[in-house]
């Protein structure tokens, strides 16, 4: 295997507790690849196992096919962005970029012309001289990115970068960092629990549960193929009915498995003059009583009740279907396509 | 709001009193400090610098002032050495002895003075290690009995910085261990060590019953000075001690200055 960055079978224990459970990843030079998962599950030990801030019990570390592990971090020319940022607070935005140049022995005329150039990548020219408290959660951020690129270093870890920003912030950075990543090209892993932030940015997505990747995949992939019930509850709104909710619903089913996942948006509400339309082109219709309509934006989202299983379903919100309230009956279209098996856990 | 003026005017009431409590003994003692003829008046008939003079003429009291400040300057100073490096190795590589150092540094409150320098006398008095009496001793027992102050504080101050967490970020960038603590860590915790060093030195430099009964034969600190004074003038021993509150004073206020101008920065 000649990728870029290779883990192979990365295990890490605290005490008996595996915290990372034979994670094997490969990542080509360029990419920008996502560590989704809810908090516990191992993502950030896996970036500070590859950094070099925690030891390793097995599986190893390669970087351009050098193995990482007897190297001290500061050998291992990765680069991170901690969840805090981590700025040294004694020095300004300028000098906190230039540290790894000093530390590397640069002359003074090419550090400050590197620290121009980062300041100017992150478009924070006029903050040089500012220190990290009289910066902005946002502009820190930023700071703490150019100070990690400032260096080159082979691969990028972010850990949980914009999870202390507000959500105006978070999404301007991550078209930003996205933006920068790619210009640079630079291999990037990127920890977070946000699964819009996974599906929006990256390359690829693997999703991690109890310290192992359940599925990996590109975000379309991801998104519209969740294998497992952890892949389909985490990666949104998906509906994970048991198969004899399933069975319910859509009166024969196809496969063996016990569980069953159907995309919120492909669940139509139709009007009655719709369902001969409808039956025609193979979907089923079942009756319904709406339980909660709530808007999200763009989209209109109902919990409907159809004979004791409760669905939830997205409608654009285009003025069509406002005149559906609470407690109204509606007729769904379920499409026997969209219906995805899923696999057990641990399979 | 009226509700709120009427509290405010009970809490200024009883600050008054305890202002009035706490400071009436001082400035009866300032008072008698600066007192010619003091008998049968309210207040002295007339006043003098006397025994302010022949404080500072005696050389006895500017060699016990000397005395303090060098033995309490070198027991601090040997403290930072030892503790700065230790309580930032504890703290960012063995988190885990914490509790065990917690337990260890608050062995100092829990023995009281006089038993802790009976047992530093019996112990050293004889034996392998013959040290009493001398400074040895003392600065072994200062150091010791600023421990707690010394540790919280640098403990606090490497926990506000987040220095584990700097030194991975530096360490990240190619900075070596000893280097990041000196260009990261260091200079973020001065004003802490700064504060601690002056609180530990202002605790010496009040600090009796240790000093009296370990050294008071063999070395007067300005402590030791100030008890055998009492019995010879009243006027010159209240001058002693107006002196030696104002030191003090100067100490703490510099302590508090610190103190706000760093919360103030974490802040800003």
């Amino acid at each position: 295997m000649n990728s870029y960055l290779d883990l192979q079978g990365i295990r890490k224990n605290y005490g008996t507790t595996a915290v990372l459970d034979d994670v094997c990843l490969q990542a080509a030079e360029g990419e920008l690849v996502t560590l989704l998962g809810p908090s516990g599950c191992g993502k950030s030990t896996l970036l500070r196992c590859i950094a070099g801030l925690a030891d390793l019990n097995g599986g190893r570390i390669l970087l351009q096919g050098r193995d990482l592990e007897r190297l001290a971090p500061r050998q291992r020319e990765v680069g991170m962005v901690f969840q805090s940022y981590a700025l040294f607070p004694n020095l300004t935005a300028g000098e906190n970029i230039e540290y790894g140049l000093r530390m590397r022995g640069d002359s003074k005329r090419s550090r400050q012309r590197r620290t121009e150039e980062l300041l100017a990548l992150v478009d924070l020219e006029e903050k040089r001289d500012v220190y990290p408290h009289h910066l902005s959660g946002g502009q820190q951020q930023r700071i703490a990115l150019a100070r990690s690129l400032a260096v080159q270093p082979k691969l990028l870890l972010l850990d949980e970068p914009l999870s202390a920003l507000d959500a105006q912030i978070r999404k301007n950075l991550r078209a930003e960092i996205r933006n920068i990543q790619k210009r640079l090209n630079m291999t990037t892993l990127f920890v977070t629990h946000d699964q819009e932030e996974a599906l929006t940015m990256s390359d690829r997505v693997c999703i991690m549960n109890k310290g192992r990747i359940v599925q990996a995949g590109t975000p379309e992939e991801i998104y519209a193929k969740p294998r497992t019930e952890f892949a389909a509850r985490f990666m949104g709104s998906y509906n994970v009915l048991t198969r004899p909710e399933a069975m319910r619903l859509f009166g024969r089913l196809e496969g063996s498995s016990d569980s069953f996942a159907l995309r919120p948006e492909s669940v139509k509400l139709i009007r009655p003059d719709e369902e001969e339309g409808a039956r025609a082109g193979g979907k089923r219709i079942v009756e319904g009583t709406v339980d909660s309509v709530s808007v999200l934006g763009t989209i209109l989202r109902y919990t409907v009740d159809s004979g004791g299983v409760r669905l939830t379903i997205d409608v654009l919100n285009d003025g069509r279907s406002i005149g559906i309230g609470e407690r109204g009956s509606v007729r769904l279209a379920l499409d026997p396509s969209q219906l995805l098996q899923l696999e057990q856990e641990g399979a | 709001m009226t509700e709120r003026n009427g509290a405010g005017w009970g809490h200024r009431a009883l600050q008054s009193m305890l202002l009035v409590y706490l400071l009436l003994p001082l400035a009866a003692t300032a008072v008698y400090a600066f007192a010619r003829e003091w008998q049968n008046t309210l207040l002295p008939k007339s006043w003098t610098l006397d025994w302010f003079g022949s404080m500072f003429r005696d050389t006895r009291f500017l060699e016990a002032l000397w005395n303090s400040l060098y033995l309490c300057a070198i027991s601090v100073g040997l403290s930072l050495i030892v503790m700065i490096p230790a309580v930032f190795v504890l703290t960012v590589y063995a988190p885990r002895l914490e509790s065990l150092m917690k337990g260890i540094v608050v062995l100092p409150y829990a023995v009281p003075g006089v038993v802790a320098a009976v047992g530093l006398i019996r112990t050293y008095s004889s034996g392998p290690i013959d040290i009493s009496g001398t400074t040895y001793l003392l600065i072994g027992a200062y150091f010791v009995a600023i421990l707690p102050y010394m540790y919280q504080g640098i403990r606090n101050s490497l926990l506000t910085v987040s220095a584990p967490e700097l030194m991975q970020a530096a360490g990240l960038l190619g900075a070596g261990p000893i280097r990041a603590f000196l260009t990261v860590v260091l200079p973020n915790i001065a004003p802490g060590i700064v504060v601690s060093t002056l609180l530990s030195f202002s605790v010496l430099f009040g600090e009796f019953v240790l000093t009296n009964m370990l050294v008071g034969a063999h070395i007067q600190t300005i402590q030791v000075y100030l008890y055998q004074r009492v019995g010879e003038s009243g006027h010159l021993a209240s001058a002693i001690a107006i002196a030696y509150f104002v030191f003090i004073l100067i100490v703490s206020m510099a302590l508090m200055k610190l103190g706000q101008r760093r919360s103030g920065r974490g802040k800003g």
